[in-house]
C-alpha cells in the first residue's frame, strides 16, 4: 500500500511538471500579454507601456521566465500577478477554499442524487420508469450549463427567499457562528443545484449501464432464487460488484465537476477561481494562469488517487496482487 | 435636527479607525477649516449604497492604477485639486480654492485650502501636493498618469512657493491646462513619503494593506476588502465639504461594491435589490423596462455617452512585413472613394435599431451629441444610398461581374475579413450588419471572431489584418486627449501605426490643427480648428463612424440627489451628494440585515 | 428480433431527422443568411386552420404582422388578420418571387411575396429561425458525429494500446491523457485561432471544429477503454488465443476490442451530446463557424443571456430541438449495447477476472 501510494505520488509529481511547463509554453504561444492592453489607451505612451513590461521581466526569454517562477514556487509565492501587484499565492488561497466548498459539496450531492436514480432505472430498465427518468435526464443533458445556471437565477429572483449570487449577505461579518453558516448553506444551494444538474445526465447513465452489466450475470440470479428481497439485492450484492467503474468514473468526475464550476462560479458571482482564472486568462496575467491550473490538475490527481485507494479498500480483488 | 444635535455634544476626537463596526461619527464643521460649501438638495444621512464591478479591484494605489475598476474605487477614496464638474463639463475648483495664470499662460499659482485633514485626521497641506506631483512625474516609477502631465512632451515642473501655495510651470502654454489636474489623487506624504524613499512605492497600498495605512481626501475610505466578493469603503468624517446648511458632507455612510462578473447576473441582483445602481446595455434596458414599477427602480436614458464606434481598414506600410495577400487589398482601402463608398453602404439607422434598440446615436464623425461643447453641427449626416456607393466605386474604378460580385480594375473580386471581439456582442453584430450591406454592393466580407487580445497583436504589432471594429471612449470633452488617435505617428493612431509622417494632405491637415489647437487658448478659436478637424474625419472617413451607444442607467426609487452623467461614473462621481429618501434610512443602515 | 425492432425504433427518427437536415435547402423557406430588418425578433407565427368566422380551411394560412415597435425598446408586434398568406407547399419558385435566396428552385413550404411566414420566429437580425435551425442542424450533426468518431478512433487505439501493452506505454498514454484533461482548453484555443489565416472558409472552419473537439476530448473515454482491456487481457479466451500463437493486432482486434464495444457505445452517445454542445462555447470563442452561417451552437450561444429568457423564449426552441435528439442517440447506442453483448461468455461480462488491475 505503501509503495503504491509513494508511486503514485512520485507520478503526480511528474504530471504538475509537465502541465505547469506546457501552460507556459501555451501562454506564450497565444497572441497578446498583459500590457498591451494599454496600447489602445490613447493616454498611455509607448515607452510607459515598454517600460512596465521591462520591469516586470516580460522581455525575457522563456526558460529565464520558468526558472524565475520555479524559484518564486520555492518560497510559497507561486510567481507574481501583474493585475494585482502581489504574489499570487496570498490572492488564491481564500479563493481555492471558496471552490472547494462549492465543489466537493456538489460532488457529494451530484453522486448522493446519481445512485438512486441510476439503480432504480437499471432495475426497471425498458419500463416507464426508467423512460421517463431517461427523458428527464436527456433534458439536463441538453441544456447547456449557462442556460441552466440562468434560468435557476431568473428563478430565485421570482421565488425571493434564495440568494441571487455571491457567498455571502452583502453586510456580512465573519465573526457570526450558526448564522453564518446558514447564509451559507443558503447561498450554495442554486450554484450546487446547477452544478449537479449539470453532473446529473453523465454520472446516471454510467451507474445505470454498470449496474445493467451486473444485473445480468448469474450470481444475481442465483440470489434472486434464493429469495434474497429487492433493496437488498441491489445494494448488497449488485451495487458493490458494479462499483469498479463507477469509482473510476468517480475519479473523472472530480476533474469534469471543477472545469464545470468556474464556469458556473462566473455566472453565480461565487468568489471562487473561476472569475479569477477567466480574467487572467483574458487579460494575459500569466502566472495566475499557471497557478489555477496547477491547483486542478492537483484536485484532478488528488481525486484519482483517492479513487484508486476506494478501490483498492474496496474491492479484495485487487489485493489478490 | 436632533440627529445633529446629539452628535454635536460628542467630544470630537480622533476617533480610531476599526475594520468592522459602527460608521465614524459625524463630526461639526470646525471654523478654521476652508469647506467648499456645495449647492444642490439638502439630504438626510446615513445608509449605504451597494454598486457592483464586472471584476475585482486590483489595487488602491493612485499611481500605478490602470484598470477600471480600482479607477472607481479610488475615485471616492481621494480627491484632486481643480475637478471637472461632469455634470457642466467645466472645472471647478476642488482642494485647489483658487489660482492665478501668468500672461503668457505658463505658470500655474494655486491656493490650496487650509486646515483640511486627510481621512486618518493628519492636516494637508502643499508638501502633499508637491510630493505627490514628485511621484507622478518619477520617471523611475513609470506612472501612467506621468503622460497625462506632460505638455509639448516635457513634464511639468512643481514647485513649494508657501505652506499653502504651489506653483506649476508648464513648457509651453497649455489650453487645457487646467484639465490636467482632474484626477490626479493627492497623496498622503506621512503615509506613502517611506515608501517612495525606499523605491517600493509601486507596490504600496494593495488590496491586502491594512486599512490604517491608506488615507485620502475623497470622500470615502477604505474599510474593508472580501476577495471576490466585496469591497467596502465607509464615510471619511473629515472630509471638506459641506451642503449649504454646513453639514459636512457626504451623507451615506458607506459604499460598497459587490464583484459580480457578468451582467446578465448585475441584472438579476439589481432586481433582487442587492444592488442599487448599475449600467446596463440596450437588450437589458428592455428587460428591466417592464419591472420598473413592482421592484422600485427607475430607468434613465441619458442619451449618446462620449463613446464612438468605428470600421477602419489597415492602412499599415506592410514593406517590411511579408503579407502580399493584404497589400494587395491596401490598393482598395487606400482609395478615399472605396472608404467613401463603405460608409454609404452601411445602414447605420438599422445599426441603432436592431442593435441597439433605437438607443444609439448614427456618427458621421468622432464627436458625439454628448459633447456639446465642441460637436460641429454643421457636418454632413447623408442616408444611406446603395447608389451614391456604387457610384463612388465606379469612380474609383471598380465594376460589378457578371454574377454580381464587385471586382477592381484588375478584374480581382473584392473581399475582405472584419476582425471583431465575440466578447463584445454589439460590435460582432454591427459586423453582421455592415457584412449584409456591403453584400449588396457586391463585396463579400468575412466576419472573423478574434479574441481582445489577438487582436490588440494584429493592430499593434503584426498588422496582419484587413478591416476591424473598435471603439473608443473620449476621457474627456475637451479635444486634447485625443490627439494620439488623430495625429500620425500618434500611440493609437490605430489604422495607420506605420505613419510617422502624414502621407496625405488631409492628414497634414490634421496634424497641425491638433497642435495648434493644444495651444491656442480661446475657446472659440480652438473650436474652428477642432470643426475643421470633425470634417475632415468625415470626408475622408480614416475611420468610418458607425455609431456611438446611449449611456443607459438604473437607481432605486428612494435614492435621492442623482446627477447621471454620461461619463464615469456615470451615478456615482457625486457619491458625496446622494442619500437615501427619508423615509428608507431606517431600513438601509451600514451594518444589519440587508433589504431582501 | 426484439432487439432489432428497438434498434429500428431509435434509428428511424434519426435517420428522419438526418434528412431534414441534410435536404435543408429544400425544408426551409428561407436562406438562413437573409435578414428581414423589418422584423427583429418576431415571435412564431401561428397557423390557422379555421378563421374567425369558424370556416374551415383545408390549406392553413398565416397572419400577417403588425409592427408596434416604438422608436426605442424591444420589437413589439401584433397579429393582423385582414391580410392572410396561405401556405403554399411543394413551390417551384423564381429567384426573388418569394424574397428566398436566388438560384433555387423547388421549396418545401413558401408564401406569396410580400408575405413572411416565420414559423418559428425571427432572430435579432430578422433571419427566420426554422431556416437557421435546418440549416444549423447541417454543421451541428455531423461536426457532433465526426467529432465523436475521431474521439472513440483514438480513445480505442490510445486506450486499447495503453492497457494491453501495459508498463511504461500505459504509463506514458495514461499521463499524457491526465494532462490532457488538465489544461485550460481556453487558453489553447485563443492560441491555435491566432496561428489560423485570417480568411478561413466556412468548410475549413468546419473541419478545424471537428479536430479541436474530436482531439479534445479523446482523454476520458481512452481511461474507461483501457480499464476494461485490463481485465479483458487476463480472460482465458484471450490467453488461449496468444497460446495458439495468435499477434498481438490480431489479440486486440478480433478478442479484446469487441469487448468493449459496451463502454464505447455508452460514451458514444454521451459524447455526441457533449461536442454538439461544446460547438456552444466554440462559438463563444470564435473557433466555430463563422457568421453568417447558422449552427445549432451559435444558435443556443445567443440564447444565454438573461433578456432572451425574459422576452424572447422562443428562441429556446433551438435548444429544444437537441433534447428528442439526445434521447434517439441513447436509445440506440442501448439498443445496439444489447445486440453487441460479448461473445457466448458464461461468466460475468466484463467484470469478474482473477486479476483486476485498478481500472483507471
Amino acid at each position: 500500500m505503501a509503495h503504491f501510494l509513494t508511486q503514485r505520488l512520485a507520478r503526480a509529481l511528474l504530471v504538475l511538471f509537465g502541465v505547469s511547463l506546457l501552460v507556459f509554453i501555451l501562454i506564450d504561444l497565444a497572441p497578446g500579454e498583459y500590457f498591451q492592453e494599454m496600447r489602445l489607451n490613447p493616454q498611455i505612451s509607448r515607452e510607459t507601456v515598454a517600460a512596465l513590461r521591462t520591469q516586470y521581466g516580460l522581455d525575457q526569454p522563456l526558460p529565464v521566465r520558468y526558472g524565475r517562477w520555479l524559484r518564486s514556487v520555492s518560497r510559497g509565492e507561486l510567481g507574481f500577478s501583474f493585475a494585482y501587484n502581489s504574489p499570487v499565492w496570498p490572492l488564491l488561497k481564500r479563493r481555492i477554499g471558496n471552490t472547494l466548498i462549492l465543489t466537493i459539496t456538489s460532488l457529494v450531492c451530484s453522486w448522493l442524487i446519481a445512485i438512486p436514480i441510476g439503480i432504480r432505472m437499471a432495475d426497471r430498465a425498458g419500463r416507464w420508469p426508467d423512460r421517463i427518468s431517461g427523458i428527464g435526464v436527456t433534458f439536463l443533458q441538453a441544456t447547456p450549463d449557462v442556460l441552466i445556471a440562468l434560468g435557476l437565477l431568473a428563478l430565485a429572483l421570482r421565488v425571493r427567499w434564495l440568494p441571487t449570487g455571491g457567498m455571502h449577505a452583502p453586510d456580512f461579518s465573519e465573526t457570526e457562528g450558526l448564522g453564518g453558516v446558514k447564509d451559507l448553506v443558503l447561498h450554495l444551494v442554486l450554484p450546487v443545484l446547477a452544478l449537479t444538474a449539470g453532473m446529473l445526465p453523465v454520472l446516471v447513465r454510467h451507474v445505470r449501464s454498470a449496474m445493467l452489466e451486473v444485473l445480468d450475470a448469474p450470481f444475481i440470479a442465483a440470489a434472486r432464487g434464493h429469495g434474497i428481497r429487492r433493496y437488498r439485492l441491489l445494494l448488497g450484492y449488485a451495487l458493490p460488484a458494479a462499483a469498479n467503474p463507477l469509482i473510476s468514473m468517480f475519479g473523472i468526475s472530480v476533474g469534469a465537476l471543477l472545469s464545470a464550476s468556474l464556469l458556473i462560479e462566473v455566472i453565480m458571482s461565487w468568489p471562487g477561481v473561476g472569475p479569477m482564472l477567466l480574467e487572467a486568462i483574458l487579460q494575459r496575467d500569466p502566472y495566475i494562469v499557471v497557478a489555477v491550473v496547477l491547483f486542478s490538475t492537483l484536485f484532478l490527481v488528488a481525486g484519482s488517487l483517492l479513487g484508486d485507494v476506494f478501490l483498492y479498500i474496496a474491492d479484495p480483488r485487487i489485493r489478490v496482487e | 435636527m436632533r440627529f445633529r444635535l446629539a452628535h454635536a455634544l460628542l467630544v470630537v476626537t480622533l476617533l480610531p479607525v476599526t475594520a468592522l463596526g459602527d460608521s465614524p461619527v459625524r463630526q461639526a464643521v470646525r471654523p478654521e477649516e476652508d469647506i467648499l460649501v456645495m449647492p444642490g438638495a439638502i439630504g438626510q444621512p446615513g445608509g449605504r449604497l451597494v454598486a457592483s464591478l464586472h471584476t475585482d479591484p486590483k489595487t488602491l494605489n493612485p499611481v500605478t492604477v490602470v484598470d477600471l475598476p480600482s479607477k472607481e474605487v479610488i475615485a471616492l477614496l481621494s480627491a484632486d485639486l481643480i475637478h471637472i464638474n461632469l455634470y457642466t463639463q467645466r472645472t471647478e475648483p476642488a482642494l485647489a480654492k483658487s489660482w492665478n495664470v501668468s500672461p503668457d499662460g505658463k505658470r500655474y499659482t494655486l491656493e490650496m485650502r487650509k486646515g483640511i485633514l486627510f481621512s486618518d485626521g493628519h492636516p494637508f497641506d502643499a508638501d502633499d501636493v508637491v510630493f505627490s506631483f514628485k511621484v507622478y512625474l518619477d520617471d523611475k516609477v513609470h506612472s501612467p498618469q506621468r503622460d497625462l502631465l506632460q505638455v509639448g512632451g516635457k513634464p511639468i515642473q512643481v514647485r513649494k512657493l508657501g505652506p499653502y501655495r504651489v506653483v506649476f510651470d508648464l513648457p509651453a502654454p497649455y489650453a487645457a491646462a487646467e484639465r490636467l489636474f482632474d484626477s490626479v489623487s493627492i497623496l498622503p506624504r506621512h503615509l506613502l513619503e517611506h515608501a517612495y524613499e525606499e523605491g517600493t512605492i509601486s507596490k504600496a497600498w494593495g488590496l491586502a494593506t491594512p486599512p490604517a495605512e491608506i488615507a485620502g481626501l475623497g470622500p470615502f475610505r477604505f474599510k474593508q476588502y472580501l476577495p471576490g466578493q466585496q469591497i467596502v469603503l465607509e464615510r471619511n468624517p473629515f472630509y471638506w465639504k459641506a451642503d449649504a446648511r454646513k453639514n459636512r458632507l457626504p451623507y451615506l455612510d458607506e459604499v460598497a461594491f459587490l464583484v459580480v462578473p457578468t451582467e446578465d447576473a448585475e441584472v438579476i441582483r439589481f432586481q433582487a435589490g442587492d444592488v442599487d445602481v448599475i449600467k446596463v446595455n440596450p437588450e437589458n434596458y428592455s428587460a428591466l423596462e417592464g419591472n420598473q414599477h413592482a421592484r422600485d427602480y427607475s430607468l434613465y436614458d441619458l442619451g449618446a455617452g462620449f463613446e464612438y464606434d468605428f470600421l477602419f481598414f489597415n492602412l499599415n506600410d506592410l514593406s517590411a512585413k511579408q503579407l502580399p495577400e493584404i497589400g494587395r487589398k491596401q490598393e482598395w482601402f487606400r482609395r478615399t472613394e472605396f472608404r467613401q463608398a463603405v460608409s454609404a453602404a452601411i445602414d447605420r439607422e438599422a445599426i441603432v435599431r436592431l442593435v441597439y434598440q433605437g438607443r444609439a446615436t448614427p456618427l458621421w464623425d468622432q464627436v458625439t451629441p454628448a459633447n456639446k461643447l465642441w460637436i460641429n453641427p454643421a457636418i454632413q449626416q447623408p442616408l444611406r444610398s446603395l447608389e451614391r456607393a456604387a457610384a463612388l466605386l465606379r469612380t474609383a474604378g471598380f465594376s460589378r461581374g457578371a454574377d454580381g460580385t464587385l471586382v477592381d480594375v484588375h478584374g480581382s473580386p473584392v473581399e475582405f475579413s472584419i476582425l471583431t471581439n465575440p466578447s463584445n456582442t454589439q460590435r460582432t453584430k454591427i459586423a453582421t450588419i455592415i457584412q449584409d450591406d456591403l453584400g449588396q454592393l457586391g463585396i463579400k466580407v468575412h466576419v472573423v471572431p478574434l479574441e481582445f487580445q489577438a487582436i490588440m497583436t494584429r493592430v499593434f504589432d503584426s498588422y496582419d489584418y484587413e478591416a476591424s471594429i473598435l471603439g473608443l471612449v473620449s476621457g474627456d470633452a475637451d479635444p486634447n486627449p485625443e490627439i494620439n488617435v488623430w495625429t500620425s505617428g500618434g500611440g493609437t493612431h490605430l489604422w495607420a501605426q506605420t505613419e510617422t509622417r502624414p502621407l496625405a494632405p488631409w492628414q497634414t491637415e490634421v496634424d497641425a490643427l491638433m497642435q495648434r489647437q493644444t495651444t491656442v487658448l480661446d475657446y472659440r478659436k480652438r473650436k474652428q480648428i477642432y470643426d475643421r478637424v470633425q470634417e475632415l474625419v468625415a470626408t475622408y472617413d480614416p475611420v468610418i463612424c458607425v455609431v456611438s451607444p446611449n449611456i443607459l442607467v438604473g437607481a432605486k426609487n428612494s435614492l435621492a440627489g442623482l446627477k447621471p452623467s454620461v461619463m464615469r461614473n456615470y451615478l456615482l462621481w457625486d457619491a458625496e451628494q446622494l442619500f437615501w429618501r427619508r423615509e428608507t434610512v431606517g431600513r438601509r443602515q451600514a451594518v444589519g440585515p440587508s433589504s431582501h | 428480433m426484439m432487439r432489432n425492432k428497438k434498434i429500428w425504433f431509435a434509428a428511424m427518427p434519426l435517420a428522419l431527422v438526418h434528412i431534414l437536415v441534410l435536404g435543408a435547402r429544400f425544408f426551409a423557406p428561407y436562406d438562413p443568411a437573409q435578414q428581414h430588418r423589418d422584423a427583429p425578433f418576431a415571435p412564431p407565427m401561428r397557423i390557422h386552420f379555421l378563421d374567425a368566422r369558424g370556416k374551415f380551411h383545408l390549406r392553413p394560412y398565416v397572419c400577417a404582422r403588425l409592427n408596434q415597435t416604438t422608436s426605442t425598446g424591444s420589437p413589439r408586434y401584433a397579429e393582423d388578420c385582414s391580410h392572410v398568406w396561405p401556405l403554399r407547399f411543394l413551390v417551384s419558385q423564381e429567384a426573388g418571387v418569394f424574397g428566398a435566396a436566388p438560384g433555387t428552385t423547388w421549396h418545401f413550404l413558401a408564401v406569396d411575396a410580400p408575405g413572411q411566414v416565420f414559423l418559428l420566429g425571427t432572430d435579432d437580425y430578422g433571419r427566420d429561425q426554422l431556416s437557421r435551425l435546418l440549416h444549423g442542424g447541417q454543421v451541428s450533426l455531423f461536426a457532433g458525429l465526426l467529432a465523436t468518431g475521431l474521439s472513440l478512433g483514438l480513445a480505442m487505439v490510445l486506450g486499447g494500446a495503453a492497457g494491453y501493452f501495459g508498463s511504461w506505454l500505459d504509463d506514458g498514454i495514461m499521463r499524457v491523457a491526465e494532462v490532457f484533461m488538465a489544461l485550460p482548453w481556453i487558453y489553447l484555443l485563443f492560441a491555435l485561432r491566432a496561428f489560423l489565416p485570417l480568411n478561413v472558409g466556412a468548410r475549413q472552419s468546419f473541419f478545424l471544429l471537428v479536430s479541436v473537439i474530436g482531439l479534445a476530448g479523446w482523454a476520458r473515454p481512452s481511461r474507461l477503454v483501457r480499464g476494461v482491456v485490463l481485465s479483458a487481457k487476463q480472460r482465458d479466451f484471450v490467453r488461449a488465443a496468444r497460446g495458439f500463437g495468435a499477434s498481438s493486432v490480431y489479440i486486440l482486434r478480433r478478442h479484446v476490442l469487441p469487448e468493449t464495444y459496451a463502454v464505447v457505445l455508452t460514451q458514444a452517445a454521451l459524447l455526441i451530446s457533449q461536442c454538439i454542445l461544446a460547438e456552444v462555447t466554440l462559438s463563444f470563442l470564435g473557433l466555430g463557424v463563422g457568421e453568417p452561417v447558422p449552427s445549432w451552437g451559435n444558435m443556443l450561444a445567443a440564447l444565454q443571456k438573461y433578456y432572451v429568457l425574459e422576452n424572447y423564449w422562443w428562441m429556446l426552441v433551438s435548444g429544444l430541438v437537441l433534447v428528442p435528439i439526445f434521447i434517439l442517440y441513447h436509445l440506440l447506442a442501448d439498443a445496439l449495447q444489447a445486440r453487441i453483448k460479448p461473445s457466448g461468455s458464461p461468466e460475468m461480462s466484463s467484470l469478474t477476472p482473477q486479476r483486476l488491475r485498478v481500472a483507471i
